[in-house]
Parts: C-alpha cells; sequence; structure tokens
C-alpha cells in the first residue's frame, strides 16, 4: 500500500472513479440507454422501449450478424491454422531466419486495414485472382489483419512451454508427428482458445478494410451500424451496437471457459 | 509406503528379470559440444558399464548437464561419436535411441492421469494394448504408485510426481536411464528417502544403466558405482565412487566431493611398496598414503574432517596441533575450526572431552596415516 | 553455460522440417505482401509502366494531403500523451493503491481492447454531441439557445475517443510491471519517511519505463492506423490518412492518389513498427 491516509486513499479513488466513468462506463451505459430510448429530448430519454431491438432484428440486422459471425470464424480458424502452423514451424529455423520470419509474420499487424483493403481490391479485381465483390475478399481482409494475433499469441504460448516436455516425450520414443498431436498441441490448447477468441473479436469490430472490400449482400455488424448512424438512425446504431458488444463478449466468455477447461484449471 | 512395492511381489520379481539383461553401455568417444565458439563440452571420452550407475557431479555450467542432453539426442556434438551397446546413436533422433529420462521438474504431461502419462511412450511407439497395460502395471507397482494409477499430475506431490515420471521412463525397458538432477526440485526430507528408493530401484533392477546427474555429492555418494567430476567442460576425475572419495586425485575433486581438509606439506620420503610417504608439515612429519610423489614435491596432505580427533584413543601415529578458533556444536555433531600453521583446519566429531574447549586453546589432534591422501599441489584442470 | 543455453542447443536432424514454414509463408506472400507491393507499383508507375512522378509530387503536395498528414501525425501524438497519463494515473492506483473490485475493474477495462473501436465515438455523440446529454442539460440548466460544447467534432473529439480505446493498451504492460515491483521496497521506504510521490519517482517509475516506452510506441501506431473513430465522428475538417485513402478510393475512386498515400501512410505506419518493436526488444517489455 503506497497511500496509507484514509482521506489520501478516498482522494485517489474518487479521481480513479471520475476517470473510470467519463471514459469507460459512460459509454458502455450510454449506448445501452441510447438502444433503449423511445423520445430522447432532454438530458435523459423521456421513454424506453425495446422497438429499435425489434426494428433492427426484422430489418438487415439478421444478416449481418450472420454475416459478421460466419465471417469472423472462418476468418479465426483460417488464422489460427495459420499462425499455428507458423510459430510450430518457425521453430525449426535457423536462428537468423526465424527473427526475419517472425518480424514479417507481425507485420500486418502494423499495417492499417484500410490499405490492406485497398491493396485486396489493387491485387483481386482481375482474373485470374478475380475475388473482388465476392465474400471470399472480405475473409481474406480479415484473416490478414488478425493472422498476426493468432501467430503472436501462438508464439508467446510457445515460448512459455518448457522443452522439457517435448524432450521428454522424443526420448520416450514419440515421433515428431505424434509429438506435436499428444504433447505440443494439447498444452498450447489454452493459448490457441485465447487466440481464437481475440480474432474472433477483432473481425466482429472490424471496419477499415471492410468498408473497403465488401459486397453487396455480405454487410457486416460495423458496416451496417455505420450506415445506420450515418443515415441518422442513430438509435437502431446503438441497438445494433449493443448486439455486437453482447455477442462478442458472450463468444469471448464462452472461449474463456473452454479454455480454463483445456488447461485443467 | 513404496518399501512394499519394492520388496518383491512377483510381478516384480518378473519385471526385473526382464529389465535384467536389457542394459547397456553407454560410450563416449571424444564427445564435444559447442555453441559457436563457446565450447560446452571437451572432447569426452568415457565408458558406463552396462547395469552401472554413473553419477556426473559439478557444480552448474561444468558441462555435465549437456553430456546428457548428448546422450538423449537434444544435443548435436560437434565432434565425436556416441555409443549405446552396440548401437552408433550420433545421428539418431531421440525418439530412436531406446532411452528413459526423467527431468529436474517431472515435466509429467498434465493433461493426462497418471497411467496415461506412464503408457505414453509404449503408445508412441505403438505397442499393444495388453502390453501396455501390463507394464503401466508394472511399472506404476515398481514405484509404489499403484493406487494413483486414476490421477491427474497436479493432484499429486512433488515426491509423488517424481516417481511417476520414473515409472514413465521405465515402462519404455529403456537401456539407459536418464536421470537429470532428478531430485533438486524437492524437499531435503523427500530427497533423503527418494534417494534411497533410487538405490533400492537399482537394487531391483541391476541390469539397468543409470547416467545420473546432479550436483549434489550426497546423491552421488550414496547412489553411484562411479563418479565422474565436471568441471569447466571437462572431466576432472572419474573412478569407483569410494576411492575417488578416499583417494582424490586432484584438489577440485577433495574439495568438491565431501569436505576435505588439505594441509601444504613437503614430501620427505616417497612411498615405497605398501608403505606410507612422509611428509612434512611445518616441523611435523606425518606419515600418509601417497601416489607417486618423490621426496622434495610440494603436495596436499587431505583429511577428512570426520577423521580428525581430539584424543589417541585409536593410537593414531599423526599427531598436529592448532589454534582453537570456532565451536559449533549441531547435537549429534559438533564441528571444530581449527588453525593449523594458517591453514583453517575443519574437525567434526561425536566425541569431546567433558568440558567444550573454548576458543584460543590450543588442542592436538589425532589421525590415521589410513585415512589421508596426498593430493598434488598444483590441481585441479 | 547456462541451462537455457543447453535448451537453445540445435536438436539432431532438423533439416526436414524447415520447409514446414513454406504453406503459412506462402499464403502470407500471396494475401498480403504481393497487394502491398502492387500498391506501390500502382502509386509509383501509371497503366503504361511508365514512373510517375508528376502525380507524385501533385498529390504530396497538395493541400488535402499536407492537412491529413498533420492532422493524423498531431492527433496520434495527443492522443498517445493522453493515455500515457490517464493509464499510468489508473495503473499506479489498481496497482498500489487497490480497492474492493480493482482487479474485475482491471479486467473490465482490458475487455476495451476487444471491443469495437467505433462504439466509443457513437457513445461520445450520445454524450457530448450537439443534441447529447451534456448540452441538453447545460442548454436546460442556463437556458442557452445554442449546444455551448463543440469539442466532439474537432480533433479533441477523436483524441478523446483514441485515449478511451487505446488506454488498456498502455494499462495492461503497467501493470505487469507494476507486480513485478518489490512490494517490500516500497513498504521499507515508507517506513524510512518517503513520501508517496518521492517513492513514485525513485521507485516504481524507473520499473514503468519500458512498460511506458512500448505501450506508448504500440499507441503511436495504433492510433495513425485508427479508421473507425474518425469516420464515425465525420467531422469534415478532421480528415486522417486512412480516412483519406478511404474517401479517395471508394467515394471518388481515384485508385492512383489512394496508393500514393496509402504508401506514406504505411511507411510512417511501418516506421513505427519498427520503434515498437525495437522499445519492446530492447527493454524486455
Amino acid at each position: 500500500m503506497l497511500v496509507w491516509s484514509r482521506s489520501g486513499r478516498l482522494v485517489l479513488w474518487a479521481l480513479f472513479a471520475l476517470v473510470f466513468g467519463v471514459l469507460f462506463l459512460a459509454p458502455l451505459a450510454v449506448i445501452l440507454l441510447s438502444s433503449l430510448a423511445g423520445q430522447w429530448n432532454g438530458v435523459l430519454p423521456s421513454s424506453l422501449t425495446t422497438a429499435h431491438y425489434g426494428d433492427v432484428l426484422h430489418g438487415s440486422a439478421g444478416d449481418a450478424v450472420k454475416a459478421s459471425l460466419v465471417t469472423g470464424f472462418l476468418a479465426s480458424a483460417l488464422a489460427l491454422v495459420s499462425g499455428t502452423w507458423a510459430a510450430l514451424s518457425l521453430r525449426l529455423q535457423g536462428h537468423a531466419l526465424r527473427r526475419l520470419l517472425g518480424l514479417l509474420f507481425f507485420i500486418p499487424s502494423a499495417v492499417p486495414s484500410v490499405s490492406v483493403g485497398l491493396g485486396l481490391l489493387v491485387a483481386f479485381s482481375n482474373p485470374p485472382l478475380l475475388l473482388n465483390g465476392t465474400v471470399a475478399i472480405v475473409m481474406v481482409a480479415h484473416f490478414v489483419l488478425i493472422s498476426a494475433f493468432t501467430f503472436g499469441n501462438v508464439s508467446a504460448g510457445l515460448a512459455r512451454l518448457s522443452p522439457d516436455f517435448e524432450q521428454v516425450a522424443s526420448s520416450l520414443g514419440a515421433r515428431p508427428g505424434y509429438r506435436l498431436w499428444h504433447v505440443t498441441l494439447p498444452l498450447l490448447a489454452p493459448y490457441l482458445v485465447a487466440a481464437f477468441g481475440l480474432s474472433f473479436a477483432l473481425s466482429m469490430g472490424e471496419l477499415g478494410a471492410t468498408v473497403m472490400v465488401y459486397p453487396p449482400g455480405w454487410v457486416t455488424l460495423p458496416v451496417s451500424i455505420f450506415s445506420l448512424t450515418d443515415r441518422g438512425d442513430v438509435f437502431a446504431g446503438a441497438a445494433l451496437t449493443m448486439i455486437l458488444v453482447v455477442a462478442t463478449l458472450a463468444l469471448l466468455l464462452g472461449l474463456e471457459r473452454v479454455a480454463a477447461r483445456a488447461s485443467g484449471s | 509406503m513404496s518399501a512394499a512395492a519394492f520388496t518383491g511381489t512377483n510381478v516384480m520379481d518378473i519385471d526385473a528379470a526382464k529389465v535384467r539383461g536389457a542394459g547397456s553401455n553407454v560410450h563416449f568417444d571424444k564427445v564435444s559440444v559447442a555453441y559457436g565458439a563457446h565450447v560446452v563440452l571437451h572432447p569426452l571420452t568415457l565408458d558406463i558399464a552396462p547395469g552401472e550407475i554413473l553419477a556426473m557431479i559439478g557444480p552448474s555450467g561444468s558441462g555435465k548437464t549437456t553430456a546428457l542432453r548428448a546422450v538423449a539426442g537434444f544435443v548435436r556434438p560437434a565432434s565425436g561419436r556416441i555409443r549405446i551397446g552396440a548401437t552408433d546413436v550420433t545421428d539418431l533422433p531421440p525418439y530412436e535411441r531406446g532411452l528413459g529420462m526423467v527431468v529436474q521438474n517431472y515435466a509429467l504431461f498434465p493433461h493426462m492421469r497418471v497411467e496415461d502419462n506412464v503408457a505414453f511412450g509404449l503408445r508412441a511407439q505403438g505397442a499393444d494394448r495388453a502390453l501396455i497395460a501390463e507394464r503401466v502395471r508394472d511399472a506404476l507397482g515398481t514405484v509404489g504408485m499403484s493406487a494413483f494409477a486414476k490421477r491427474l499430475p497436479r493432484e499429486l506431490s512433488g515426491g509423488q510426481q517424481q516417481r511417476v515420471a520414473i515409472a514413465r521412463a521405465l515402462a519404455v525397458r529403456p537401456r539407459v536411464l536418464l536421470l537429470d538432477e532428478p531430485l533438486s526440485a524437492l524437499d531435503a526430507q523427500i530427497r533423503r528417502n527418494m534417494v534411497e528408493e533410487i538405490a533400492k530401484l537399482h537394487r531391483d533392477l541391476p541390469g539397468l544403466t543409470i547416467l545420473y546427474v546432479t550436483h549434489d555429492q550426497t546423491e552421488a555418494l550414496t547412489l553411484a558405482d562411479k563418479i565422474a567430476i565436471m568441471r569447466d567442460g571437462r572431466v576432472c576425475s572419474h573412478g569407483p565412487t569410494g576411492e575417488l572419495y578416499r583417494r582424490p586425485p586432484n584438489r577440485f575433486t577433495a574439495e568438491f566431493l565431501g569436505r576435505a581438509n588439505l594441509l601444504p606439506v613437503t614430501v620427505v620420503e616417497a612411498a615405497g611398496g605398501k608403505g606410507f610417504a612422509r611428509a612434512a608439515l611445518g616441523d611435523t612429519t606425518l606419515a600418509s598414503a601417497g601416489r607417486d610423489e618423490k621426496a622434495g614435491d610440494r603436495s596436499l596432505l587431505c583429511i577428512r574432517p570426520q577423521h580428525l580427533s581430539l584424543t589417541d584413543e585409536g593410537g593414531h601415529s599423526n599427531r598436529i596441533s592448532g589454534l582453537l578458533r570456532e565451536v559449533h556444536w549441531q547435537g549429534e555433531l559438533t564441528h571444530l575450526v581449527l588453525d593449523v600453521d594458517g591453514t583453517a583446519v575443519r574437525v567434526s566429531t561425536t566425541r569431546l572431552p567433558i568440558a567444550l574447549p573454548e576458543a584460543g586453546t590450543r588442542l592436538p589432534l589425532f589421525f590415521a596415516p589410513a585415512d589421508t591422501s596426498l593430493v598434488p599441489e598444483d590441481a585441479g584442470v | 553455460m547456462s541451462e537455457a543455453a543447453v535448451i537453445g542447443a540445435r536438436p539432431a536432424r532438423v533439416e526436414t522440417g524447415k520447409f514446414w514454414i513454406l504453406p503459412p509463408a506462402a499464403l502470407l506472400a500471396l494475401l498480403f505482401f504481393y497487394p502491398l507491393a502492387l500498391i506501390a507499383r500502382q502509386a509509383f508507375f501509371d497503366d503504361s509502366g511508365m514512373a510517375n512522378v508528376a502525380e507524385v509530387t501533385r498529390v504530396l503536395h497538395s493541400r488535402f494531403f499536407l492537412n491529413a498528414l498533420i492532422n493524423t501525425v498531431s492527433i496520434s501524438v495527443a492522443a498517445t500523451a493522453g493515455c500515457l497519463i490517464v493509464g499510468l494515473v489508473l495503473a499506479l492506483i489498481l496497482a498500489f493503491v487497490p480497492f474492493p473490485g480493482s482487479r474485475f475493474v482491471a479486467r473490465l477495462i482490458d475487455t476495451f481492447i476487444a471491443l469495437p473501436t467505433f462504439l466509443v465515438t457513437l457513445a461520445f455523440t450520445f454524450l457530448y454531441g450537439s443534441a447529447g446529454m451534456l448540452n441538453a442539460g447545460l442548454m436546460e440548466a442556463f437556458s442557452l439557445p445554442l449546444p455551448p460544447v463543440n469539442f466532439l467534432y474537432s480533433s479533441w473529439g477523436v483524441v478523446l475517443a483514441e485515449v478511451t480505446v487505446y488506454t488498456p493498451f498502455i494499462l495492461r504492460p503497467l501493470l505487469a510491471a507494476f507486480s513485478l515491483v518489490d512490494r517490500g521496497q516500497i513498504e521499507a521506504a515508507s517506513v524510512l519517511g518517503a513520501r508517496p510521490l518521492r517513492i513514485v519517482r525513485q521507485v516504481i517509475l524507473p520499473a514503468a519505463i519500458p512498460a511506458l516506452i512500448a505501450g506508448g510506441s504500440l499507441c503511436l501506431l495504433l492510433t495513425v492506423n485508427e479508421f473507425g473513430i474518425v469516420l464515425f465522428i465525420g467531422a469534415k475538417g478532421v480528415i486522417t490518412l486512412p480516412l483519406l485513402i478511404y474517401g479517395k478510393a471508394i467515394q471518388e475512386s481515384q485508385y492512383q492518389v489512394a496508393c500514393i498515400i496509402a504508401v506514406i501512410n504505411i511507411a510512417l505506419s511501418l516506421g513505427l513498427f519498427g520503434l515498437y518493436r525495437f522499445a519492446a526488444g530492447r527493454l524486455g517489455a
């Protein structure tokens, strides 16, 4: 304990509550409130309603939720496979190559998402690789943007894994494939699940690359929230944002459970 | 509890018989290991006989773990060959070497139950179910862990985990068992028990060749048939345990293996035949077991603290005297530190004069020539 | 020789494994580096393959580009400074003056990393927008004819939103660093009569500096790349490089101009990424 006087602590806690309230709590609360607002002309809404949720769910929101979930799932699954594969096979490289490739696998996380979208438009608008206008280009954009995070998470997990496990397995006669499947991957499971969850969440909220490349008929949640608020339909936008937040948090919490079970704690 | 498991059920006897013939020798032939320009193991030539326990001891960084990992196949020698039995394993991957390995932190697979951990090696090698079941039962019985087959590793204590790790290594019927600091993560009390159990294990499985790496000289002295003492990437001495302790070939060995008083002496008369050499410590002439010293050589007379006595009851022929500096009474043992001609000499004794002597008094010390040895002055590597 | 060095030694027979890296590397090359290379080609060469210096110079000297560049950099620097200050204050309280539930609050802030960035902007329009709660309250209370609070539609609105969104990226490494600070050292200093500010300056801050540098450079990178917040605020005067790329490519179909700006933006981002990697690697954060 750094501050011993009670008054000093209370002042600091009040400061914390103020900052936390203004920056973090108020935004979430006000999104929730506005998603339920009927009439809102004064400081607070004069009436509450669930009509916005009904409206968005009867409108195109169902499609947006589906598009986001499918995109998120496929892109995250592909990123998980590719990121895990990359992290595992990177261990077999020499020191210099390992550093270089490790850096290259991280770079997609550093490039602005809009530029990733622009690059895909430029690269894949002509045959033989004509992806522009298809659902696939959205998946690819999300995959590129989240692949670095899965790679990073799995690499971090591998770095924490004691080499003893794999070495003992080898000494007992386990060939590399058997060892990978029965020892390395199960021990990495918590990191794999966490990586999948984080990339799913990132994909669910991705906007920059998606607005560049999305085809009509595959409008993700962030894009449709933007078009709702851009039209001035802010309450429906808030309702859809709440759906996005709840879906993301439910997903993360669910996966956290799975991870806890996988790590056996 | 594991005593019952070790003292011969029928399963045990069969088990021991099967393993008895299985031990192989391990041969290091000029094996060296380097990381870039940094040599961690200088060319090492060493043989571990079938059924022998060789303890490699030395301070950390001495290369002992590197030598073990070279046998396991995790470290590739920069030069030299390693043979296990008739097989040159230098270029074989770890999983084709037929070894069992136990590491300091047990490395039990946390997601597998005890029985699955023990079955791991056999499953990985594609053994059939009946054989796996039988071997798992035997191996768990051998280490006294049969009752814990369905537990997960995290539900076991450290000592129990280490037993399971040993069972896991035994289940594959290894040609050589590699133990890499297997007890250093355990509490002192449990460690003593485990040392005794490993000793029993080896009595029950006498054919099993064991390479035991440790920094703890007590474990080595208790368990090993032979000891190799490592220092700075080289073997600085290698030989049967008792001989290495009684006749240390150099100063480092004398001081690393047990406690030793080393008195600087000058050889007066070389040892001839079975007789003792005579050496001068100041004005005093002492008799000591010698090697090949010549008269006039400077040497170190090695005498263990427990071999020094304050009285001449045993009819000891060597006598020196020193100024008492410190007395530490520890119940069973009393440790004294004396100043003998400027050298601090330690004495451990169970028998004391009726009154504890006080610091500052001059005391005589007696010891038998048979308990001494001469260690070369320019010792070490 | 340390134990770690032993572990790092070459295992036997690794050569066959070298090729396993090819599938993920090829995927990354095709889907990421190839498009990146095409952006550069489109930026510097016209359709006939001639170097296109005139167009590049024109864009780089244009008012819209320079404004966007200045906006991007100044918003990024201001937001990062804000994140560092807010993150440091919050982390100090969470770590050293904990209150019941502080762990839960720390985790709650952490989940903001997973939420979409534009959520905060949307919320801010309800809070501080011209018809938002704050302005409505002030107009009611003081009978004002016009909304008195207008910062949301300036750079400051973007900065505030980015501070909210990116403070968790500072908080996370800071809390990790603080958990390693020896509590006994702080107690000993307190017993010796050191005041809290002195302990913060002499004991805690030195431990936090690696985390602050690594987190700060990550914040610079992320705020330069931020798109959703700026798009949602939709203020005419606040155009950043990513927004300009979007506008040129999608709304005006000027792909070449978009690519030229993208090259500059990517170069800026990669520079900051290098800084981040250097800081994180150098300081072990």
